[in-house]
């Protein structure tokens, strides 16, 4: 079962894209940056879509985003929170990815110290 | 290579892929059945949505203590939980999820390419390889989130060379896995490297080990004997 499908072989390079910005904070920081994505142009196959870090977690705020899947399937554990855990409020939330309370590492610099490798 | 041989069941130390009886078959009615495969209409993003450079589809594995090791079947086992073609079908998906820091024994979650299967024996896996990082507990959720979010960004920059990545929640400490379709092509891995350096904000002396696939499936096993990388 190979991959197949490679989505930038066959398509003429675009020329513009066009990305809506509605909220001030979408704007990349980084002035050689372009919102919706960094577009680099490669000649072979057009353009590849990346996103830096800073903007895919700031597309988890998006109402869309947030919605839960439709057909997720039910694996106890890990689609729906452990049933052991209890901690303070909002257990789901402690447990799912969904709380936002992971904000603070998203530092670059000063994160948590070494981790030491147990060899 | 007779994989039926290999029924070793090794619980110490935990670094052992389970599966001491894997079938090469890919026929579909091997796969566990609630995989979503029954229905196979294709994903895409929604309007308004940022498309991602590829399709991933989001895999679990857990090994289940009471079965012995050798009636269990890792192809028949692996989970798909979804597939995502967007930024925002990602964070969907996985925010309905549990954060591998708080995923219960020995199991795994994988995002690979849509249309790449998390083993070793796929088309796309076969010349290939993965660097792993050990983790102590407590940094797997953090470390998977970053992982992730580069892989979909595509900071990589290996062309079309990346397959997937895992986490692997083991007794004592947790493993980060990245998988790239050609094992001996240095300049692939070297970047790889180097840019899982930068992104996890990895400190300079992080050991890092690359294994080929064809180790694995040797001695059977996803994390011993790999090549160690400072």
């Amino acid at each position: 079962m190979s991959t197949g499908c490679q989505k930038t072989t066959s398509r003429a390079i675009p020329t513009t894209r066009r990305v809506t910005i509605n909220d001030a904070a979408h704007m990349p920081h980084d002035y050689s940056t372009t919102p919706g994505g960094t577009l680099f142009s490669t000649t072979p196959g057009g353009t590849r879509i990346i996103y830096d870090r800073k903007f895919l977690l700031d597309c988890r705020s998006s109402p869309v985003a947030r919605t839960p899947p439709r057909c997720l399937p039910n694996i106890p554990g890990v689609t729906s929170p452990p049933s052991a855990h209890n901690d303070k409020a909002h257990p789901p939330q402690q447990i799912l990815n969904n709380n936002n309370c992971t904000a603070p590492t998203d530092k670059t610099a000063g994160e948590d110290a070494q981790f030491e490798m147990d060899i | 290579m007779n994989q039926f041989d290999h029924l070793k069941d090794d619980d110490t130390g935990d670094n052992e892929d389970p599966a001491a009886n894997r079938e090469g078959k890919s026929d579909s009615s091997a796969v566990n059945n609630h995989n979503n495969n029954g229905r196979r209409k294709a994903i895409s993003p929604g309007a308004g949505e940022h498309p991602l450079q590829y399709n991933y589809t989001f895999w679990y594995f857990r090994r289940t203590p009471s079965r012995p090791a050798n009636t269990q079947s890792y192809e028949q086992n692996i989970r798909q939980i979804g597939t995502v073609a967007s930024v925002e079908q990602f964070w969907k998906l996985y925010s309905h999820l549990v954060r591998p820091g708080d995923l219960i024994g020995h199991s795994d979650f994988h995002i690979f390419k849509e249309g790449i299967k998390p083993m070793w024996e796929d088309e796309a896996n076969k010349n290939g390889g993965k660097w792993i990082i050990r983790l102590r507990k407590g940094l797997a959720s953090r470390f998977w989130e970053n992982i992730i979010l580069a892989m979909l960004g595509e900071q990589f920059m290996v062309g079309e060379e990346i397959c997937g990545v895992v986490v692997s929640i083991r007794f004592q400490e947790d493993i980060l896995s990245i998988w790239n379709k050609t094992a001996n092509d240095q300049v692939t891995t070297s970047r790889i490297r180097d840019t899982l350096r930068r992104v996890l904000n990895l400190p300079p002396n992080t050991i890092m080990e690359y294994k080929t696939h064809n180790d694995s499936l040797k001695d059977n096993s996803s994390f011993r004997n790999t090549k160690i990388t400072l």
